[in-house]
């Protein structure tokens, strides 16, 4: 009656299972090592890569060399204001179209689910167009209002919102409570498991954006790190060390915000998927 | 203050528009009116610095006849083809793996997704040195280890560099994929396959007739999302191969983006975006299509 596994099938399961996982992070961990080298060190054997010396010169050299330290306040900017102001304006939103009952709601959720379907990639010509005749090609509000307007948070929240029980509704009416009281003192509170899940993840997404910032940034000093990055890729230098280390410079947060917040990262992509 | 509160008693819509305005204004503004704005450009000769003057269809009618429009639509579709069973089995497969009860699971997890979390800038920048041909990571495992002699010029050839994109775009975005599968895999109640063993079904069997039947509504999902992600595909191109060799790999995205920044021709490019967009929407109604005749 046991129908357990083999031995044999189990290791098997187990050394395959490992080795694609450790393929995965191969290529994170050479980025790593490849920026501990030694500038302008060549290798002659693959393994030398992984193997000592290892020195923080890098890091410093490109610090000195390039901005990066001022990509890195750009991204940051951009990144933390995005998140924020996704949060406040998608949850006054969510919270409206959950809460209060007028007339032709369905309509207004409908008008602004409908952007999820129309794709940055298909309006960025209009969209310089914009930016540019508002006067915020190459300002931080350039960078930041095109990405406010994605309304997934809205559709995630609003779904929130529907499951808190009316009663709370009413009773803070009762004791006179006024709307926005009410969206502030009980919808955001118990809220906050979806709203850190939306504001990590849209943290993430805009840390990594590239098209628009490409796109929208003129002058190096107003760079995001994603836009700078590629200016130290060059395919025909055999010198690693430098592009690696400001790809891990750009990579470090997101891995750090990832390793801290995966729960709720995973979270956030399990809303996106099922409601995307 | 009391006028407003009495209108709005009278007007609910009143008190729910300082809640909606705010998203309200950014998302008509940034979202809805360029696209509008974008198919008024397309009707005109539009420059980066201001608008030459109304030729009613023209870029559409110059869009139909140009060949390099046509095939980077084809490059787009291509992208689409390869990477669409590729990412979505390839998620399905990962979170099998990953879903195993099985010691350092979460490591498992962590291992295919973490790549996800990295800008495309530096998922594509690792991927340019990991294919180099001379002094890459890939070329010199091949050469140490595996016996190869010859040095491989990935992105010198057409397949070659269709290969290394889509392996970039495996390799960045399948734990997106298996992060959602992994959910649906966590919501098949554990009493069917309690039920399963005790009629003595295999490993295999369970597989086959209770996971995967239990994950159709989820693949329809993922498939959805994976599809348009790729007709969107710009970035890892462009910073990977740069559509290169010649225009072999180059995507709609890109030629909208070089005809409207690199040759000054802003209209041609809104023409050209605009189709794009279109596409996008059938596709989108199509699959919507397909997917509620399949539920009824």
């Amino acid at each position: 009656m046991e129908n357990k596994t083999s031995p044999t099938a189990k290791v098997l399961k187990y050394s395959f299972s490992y080795l694609l996982a450790v393929l995965f992070i191969f290529p994170i961990l050479w980025m790593l090592f490849a920026s501990l080298k030694p500038s302008g060190y060549t290798v002659s054997k693959i393994v030398e890569w992984f193997l000592p010396p290892y020195s923080f010169s890098n890091y410093f050299e490109v610090i000195d060399q390039a901005p990066v330290l001022k990509w890195m306040l750009n991204s940051f900017i951009v990144s933390a204001s995005v998140t924020f102001v996704v949060i406040v304006f998608d949850s006054l939103a969510a919270f409206a179209l959950s809460v209060i009952d007028f007339k032709h709601k369905n309509l207004v959720f409908v008008l602004f689910t409908i952007g999820l379907m129309v794709p940055t990639e298909a309006n960025v010509v209009a969209l310089f167009d914009i930016v540019q005749k508002l006067g915020l090609i190459n300002t931080y509000p350039g960078l930041i209002l095109p990405r406010i307007a994605i309304p997934l948070g809205i559709v995630i929240l609003k779904e929130f919102f529907d499951a808190i029980p009316r009663d709370l509704i009413d009773s803070a009416r009762i004791d006179g409570c006024g709307l926005f009281r009410i969206y502030y003192s009980i919808f955001m509170p118990l809220s906050k498991a979806a709203i850190a899940s939306i504001g990590i993840f849209t943290f993430i997404q805009a840390w990594n954006a590239f098209l628009w910032p490409f796109i929208a940034i003129m002058t190096k000093e107003m760079f995001t790190l994603p836009v700078g990055v590629p200016t130290f890729t060059d395919a025909y230098t055999p010198d690693y060390s430098i592009p690696m280390t400001v790809n891990m410079i750009a990579s470090l947060p997101a891995i750090a915000a990832f390793l801290l917040f995966q729960k709720q990262i995973i979270q956030g992509i399990k809303f996106t998927g099922i409601k995307g | 203050m009391k006028f407003y509160n009495q209108l709005s008693d009278r007007y609910p819509f009143l008190k729910a528009l300082p809640f909606l305005l705010p998203f309200a204004i950014v998302y008509f503004i940034f979202l809805i009116f360029p696209i509008f704005r974008g198919f008024w450009m397309s009707l005109h000769r539009w420059t980066m610095i201001r608008n030459m003057g109304f030729v009613g269809l023209d870029n559409y009618l110059y869009m139909i006849k140009d060949p390099a429009f046509w095939e980077s639509l084809g490059n787009t579709l291509m992208f689409v083809i390869l990477s669409t069973p590729t990412i979505v089995i390839g998620g399905l497969v990962l979170a099998l793996l990953a879903n195993q009860k099985i010691k350092g699971q979460l490591f498992l997890k962590i291992a295919f997704f973490l790549p996800y979390v990295l800008s495309v800038a530096v998922i594509s920048s690792i991927m340019v040195y990991f294919f180099q041909p001379h002094s890459g990571l890939l070329n010199g495992i091949l050469q140490s280890y595996f016996g190869v002699e010859e040095t491989i010029f990935w992105l010198g050839e057409a397949n070659l560099a269709w290969f290394v994109i889509v392996f970039a775009t495996l390799w960045w975005t399948v734990g997106f994929n298996m992060v959602l599968y992994l959910a649906a895999l966590q919501d098949i109640p554990e009493s069917f396959y309690e039920a399963a063993e005790v009629d003595g079904a295999t490993k295999l069997q369970q597989l086959l007739y209770i996971t995967l039947p239990s994950l159709k509504p989820i693949t329809w999902v993922v498939t959805l999302l994976q599809i348009i992600f790729s007709f969107k595909i710009f970035s890892q191109v462009w910073l990977i191969t740069g559509g290169g060799p010649g225009t072999e790999t180059r995507p709609i995205v890109q030629y909208i983006y070089e005809t409207s920044f690199k040759q000054n021709s802003m209209g041609y490019g809104a023409a050209m975006a605009f189709a794009f967009f279109i596409i996008l929407v059938i596709v989108s109604m199509i699959q919507i299509y397909l997917r509620n005749r399949k539920e009824v």
